[in-house]
């Protein structure tokens, strides 16, 4: 077993990442902060795409759900109930629109997904026509180093979560509803009732997330909350790192974070087409990401 | 005691009518082949029986329960496995992993991974795997896919199993390694089987009674030396001279 030295990893990793504010700026936390958020995101992504070969291209909907719940309730209650007001909110709207969502599979799922979060977005941004707000703000949150502890604690959250799931037993019956769900029905996995607690499941921390980064940016306005952009760049971090286990979001998010410091300023359409040549290459090369390149791992059990 | 009861079963696909009147049951430990063209409706029998599909009329009873248009995973759980005719592998899993999920769920609904894990080493070594357990189940020729399909049903710890054409595309040699191998799984369990085959030497050597299926209806039903020189089997089989 390599669980203690992925413990360990992983456990320096929180560590170093705790300390950031200690010795750099608010810059450079902001950085981190947005790390930890992607690293957040892709997590419970794959959670529930990575596992279950279900590619949702439109988390951004319980991110989205997330930041709206969190701004509504902005300073009528503590920050902790908003944050858990909105995880909760992401997640039981998952599990109403999961039941029919998830009995297509393949590129329907795919379009369903995109579609839906498109749906929401139009939705809330009449919404909030109707009710004369364009965009609202949220301010008297706390520092950014705060908000950076928090969103880091959702990150470890969003890690552990994977990593325990795809160990387990759950895990095993996630891996073969990916491979074959008729196979894994026969065997006596109840594919309909796991599909839809990890949808639900997926659906929590990037909800959350949302709150948070409403918080973090002060403002609230819905084409942003609910950009396609964001599901597109949870995708792109899976894949690039890899969707089958737990590391893979983290070598992924950190990865694209640091391209886009390097290139988004200096030349945005760099990135773009960097990006853009990233994906291609891992897709058509090697679609398993980064962390499957040293493939044979767990006693030869897992991918 | 009938482990398995299927009454006046029939299955109409649109217009099509697969099967039609369907009469047998299965005690408990017998071996029933069940013998037929292509489109007899064999491998649509199979599916109604493992929860795949809704009978149109008629009922099945497993146990003396009534399970038509139950759901395959509580099939499973009830003790029904079964392979399929196309392999259905975890492809991307190990060839233990994938007899481990079985394990896990199932009938036997191991709670413990490693329990689940010596077990499954154990069907493997059953069904002649076991050097192949780390391997990816896609690697497997058809041979070790055909055997992976039998050690993921067994996992599931069944007391009835439905082979179905287990032993199509083998060699000889590997079809008399699969009879041995069928026989000793047989032995060491309490099973029933249903076994569907294309093999026909194979299903009169391995079977204690013997259905025939032709175009959707049962045309006979005994023993293989009975079936064997049955006027309308040989017809159905051979058709009927001009």
């Amino acid at each position: 077993m390599k669980l203690l030295p992925a413990g360990l990893g992983l456990a320096f990793l929180l560590a170093a990442m705790a300390a950031v504010p200690q010795f750099a700026d608010e810059y450079i936390v902001g950085v981190a902060l947005s790390l930890a958020m992607w690293i957040a995101l892709t997590e419970s992504w794959v959670l529930l795409s990575g596992l279950t070969g279900y590619v949702s291209l439109g988390h951004v909907v319980f991110y989205g759900i997330g930041s709206y719940v969190g701004v509504l309730v902005w300073q009528q209650v503590p920050m902790w109930q908003m944050i858990a007001l909105a995880g909760l909110s992401s997640g039981l709207f998952a599990l109403v629109v999961g039941y029919p969502v998830l009995r297509v599979r393949g590129p329907y799922f795919v379009m369903l997904t995109f579609g839906i979060a498109e749906l929401v977005k139009f939705v809330v941004i009449d919404i909030e026509a109707q009710l004369g707000e364009f965009s609202r703000l949220v301010l008297g949150g706390p520092s950014v180093t705060d908000l950076y502890y928090v969103m880091l604690g959702m990150a470890a959250a969003a890690v552990v979560l994977t990593y325990a799931v795809g160990r387990s037993r759950a895990g095993y019956a996630l891996r073969a509803i990916r491979e074959n769900e008729e196979a894994a029905e026969t065997v006596g996995v109840p594919v309909a009732r796991y599909k839809l607690a990890v949808f639900a499941l997926s659906a929590v921390i990037p909800g959350m997330v949302g709150a948070v980064m409403a918080v973090r940016s002060s403002y609230f306005e819905p084409s942003q909350a609910f950009d396609p952009v964001i599901s597109f760049t949870i995708v792109t971090m899976a894949i690039i790192g890899g969707s089958d286990n737990a590391r893979g979001p983290l070598v992924g998010s950190a990865f694209l974070v640091i391209l886009s410091e390097l290139l988004w300023d200096r030349a945005p359409q760099m990135y773009m087409i960097l990006l853009g040549l990233l994906l291609i290459a891992f897709v058509l090369f090697a679609p398993g990401g980064v962390t499957a390149w040293r493939l044979p791992r767990f006693g030869g059990a897992r991918r | 005691m009938n482990i398995l009861e299927v009454e006046d079963l029939s299955m109409s696909f649109g217009g099509l009518q697969a099967l039609r009147d369907i009469n047998f049951a299965v005690p408990a430990g017998e071996i029933l082949g069940i013998m037929g063209a292509n489109g007899a409706g064999k491998t649509t029998l199979f599916g109604l029986i493992a929860g795949h599909a809704r009978p149109t009329g008629g009922a099945i009873r497993f146990e003396g329960v009534r399970i038509d248009g139950l759901r395959p995973d509580k099939l499973s759980r009830a003790g029904i496995a079964r392979t399929f005719q196309i392999v259905k592998p975890f492809a991307a899993m190990s060839v233990l992993d994938n007899v481990v999920v079985a394990a896990l769920f199932g009938a036997r609904r191991e709670r413990r991974h490693a329990a689940a894990e010596a077990r499954a080493r154990e069907i493997l070594a059953e069904v002649g795997l076991e050097a192949r357990a780390g391997d990816l189940a896609a690697s497997l020729t058809l041979s070790g896919q055909k055997r992976l399909e039998i050690a993921r049903a067994l996992a599931t710890e069944p007391k009835l199993i439905m082979l179905d054409e287990v032993m199509a595309g083998l060699t000889a040699t590997e079809v008399n390694e699969m009879l041995d191998a069928i026989r000793a799984i047989k032995a060491r369990r309490t099973l029933t089987i249903l076994i569907v085959e294309h093999v026909m030497r194979a299903l009169m050597r391995l079977s204690d009674r013997i259905l025939v299926l032709h175009h959707g209806e049962m045309i006979a039903e005994g023993p293989p030396a009975t079936i064997a020189g049955d006027a309308r089997v040989i017809e159905a089989y051979l058709g009927q001279e001009e």
